[in-house]
């Protein structure tokens, strides 16, 4: 009689490896609360940054680059805590002596990262138009979720490449914004001015669509790169 | 001992550095060939209007004629080679990965070496025609958005490589790095054409409006700063491979 050996199916082997990442943030909300913080207190900082300007002064028009910087700070902290904890108890060699394709662990990775971020987000941008938005914005303001999901699917993805490589580096905590601002940075621009558009109004259509296009292709480039390089990294 | 060497010696790397310092004296003298003929040959090139006539320079003008365009027969080729170290650099990325030979590491290196010098240059004269064209020190136009990231890129390279100590991780890090750097460089290529500003003029079109007096001292010093980045990085990588060949014979007579 054969015996029967069943291989789990790469499907499985994802939904295992973010379950993991999931289960440990719901035990010790460790992530979530570090970075909610963090970006709270970016807010607060942007409030005395920003308490000298006359009231006249318009911050719409400075909000959707605010917006972003909040998110690509609040993220640099995110994706440095996501792989040190990896490191602690050698949890990550043990990954590796499993026998799985190791881009599935990237995909699990940046899922995850992906998935914290929005939460952080979810709490991030009504904080920041309750604080700082005195004039409403445009009628087309609820486009800026295309924007901000694009967005975040390319900082999780170029983030996970990245805080992979930085981990095993001396100060790393440095090195990750050394090396991320700059390759994360025509993705930022494009999404800055789609968000910029979409709540401030204006020529919506083509600056929206354009930038749009323009995150989008970026996402799938990079995606697609670090998705074929992750092998190398994690291996290495 | 004697065969390894045998065979260094027959490989094309040994016939290229034979004739790495010809081809660097051939590059110096055609761009600065290609210089002179831009002062020479090249008509100066009509700036912004002035409305009606004006006294620039104690001259009566109707229209000013940009001196400082002549930077531009500098600061374009030195660009697209900056352009071309960085994919060399990609390329010997992606052959280590493939094959994991500590040599095309090296390659890798020296040749985002070249290319650290060659953004440096450009960057530089990029900021002399801002401050003489534009007459602003910076401004974030997307072309220079783009270049400057891609100067911070590169600076990136070398700040991880000193950050990792082990050499195999190093060498694949890096690799990786240089192979995502790359993307930007086709970025930045296009996005003249993506995103128009008016300040950087799109070169590369087929009604690109350069007559040919203007083509020929670009072309000149386009393809002498090409021969002068393959001779510096010929003469560099045997430089970095005598240095590992010392190493190797220093441990060899520790033990």
């Amino acid at each position: 009689m054969a015996i029967e050996i069943q291989t789990p199916s790469t499907w499985q082997q994802y939904r295992t490896l973010l379950g993991k990442d999931l289960r440990r943030e719901f035990r010790t909300r460790e992530m979530l609360t570090s970075m909610g913080m963090y970006a709270l207190l970016v807010l607060v900082v942007y409030g005395a940054a920003l308490s000298q300007t006359s009231h006249s002064f318009d911050i719409l028009q400075m909000s959707g680059g605010l917006l972003w910087a909040v998110i690509i700070f609040t993220s640099l902290l995110g994706l440095n805590r996501s792989f040190a904890h990896e490191k602690e108890n050698g949890c990550l060699d043990g990954l590796l002596l499993v026998p799985l394709d190791r881009s599935v662990i990237f995909l699990a990775k940046a899922t995850s990262n992906f998935l914290f971020m929005i939460v952080v987000e979810l709490i991030t941008v009504p904080l920041f138009a309750f604080f700082f938005l005195s004039t409403s914005p445009a009628d087309t303001w609820p486009l800026i979720i295309t924007p901000l999901l694009i967005g975040t699917v390319g900082i999780a993805g170029i983030g996970t490449l990245l805080s992979t490589i930085t981990v095993n580096t001396r100060g790393k905590d440095v090195l990750l914004a050394v090396l991320f601002i700059p390759l994360i940075f025509p993705l930022l621009y494009a999404c800055v001015s789609a968000t910029t558009v979409a709540l401030v109004g204006g020529d919506v259509e083509a600056i929206y669509m354009n930038a749009l296009l323009l995150a989008g292709g970026y996402d799938v480039v990079m995606l697609l790169l670090s998705w074929v390089l992750y092998d190398f990294v994690v291996s290495a | 001992m004697t065969q390894q060497m045998k065979r260094a010696r027959e490989s094309a790397g040994a016939r290229c550095d034979r004739y790495a310092p010809l081809i660097l004296g051939i590059g110096a003298i055609l761009s600065t060939l290609g210089f002179i003929l831009a002062f020479t040959l090249a008509a100066p090139v009509n700036g912004a209007a002035v409305d009606g006539t004006e006294l620039i320079g104690d001259q009566m003008v109707s229209n000013q004629l940009l001196f400082s365009q002549k930077i531009f027969y500098f600061h374009m080729p030195v660009a697209i080679t900056s352009f071309v170290a960085i994919g060399v650099a990609a390329f010997y990325g992606i052959r280590f990965l493939m094959t994991h030979r500590a040599c095309y590491d090296m390659r890798g290196r020296v040749a985002s070496e070249i290319a650290l010098v060659f953004v440096i240059m450009v960057m530089c004269s990029g900021e002399m025609w801002e401050r003489f064209e534009w007459g602003v020190w910076w401004t974030w136009e997307p072309r220079l958005t783009t270049y400057f990231i891609l100067m911070l890129l590169v600076f990136g390279y070398f700040i991880l490589r000193a950050a990792v100590d082990d050499p195999e991780r190093r060498a694949t890090y890096a690799s990786v790095f240089s192979i995502v750097t790359f993307v930007d460089v086709p970025i930045c290529f296009m996005i003249t054409r993506l995103v128009p500003s008016g300040v950087h003029p799109t070169i590369f079109r087929s009604d690109s409006g350069l007559s040919p007096d203007m083509l020929i001292p670009l072309l000149l010093a386009m393809f002498g700063m090409f021969c002068i980045a393959f001779g510096v990085y010929r003469l560099r990588l045997r430089c970095a491979q005598l240095d590992v060949r010392l190493e190797a014979l220093k441990e060899r007579l520790d033990d």
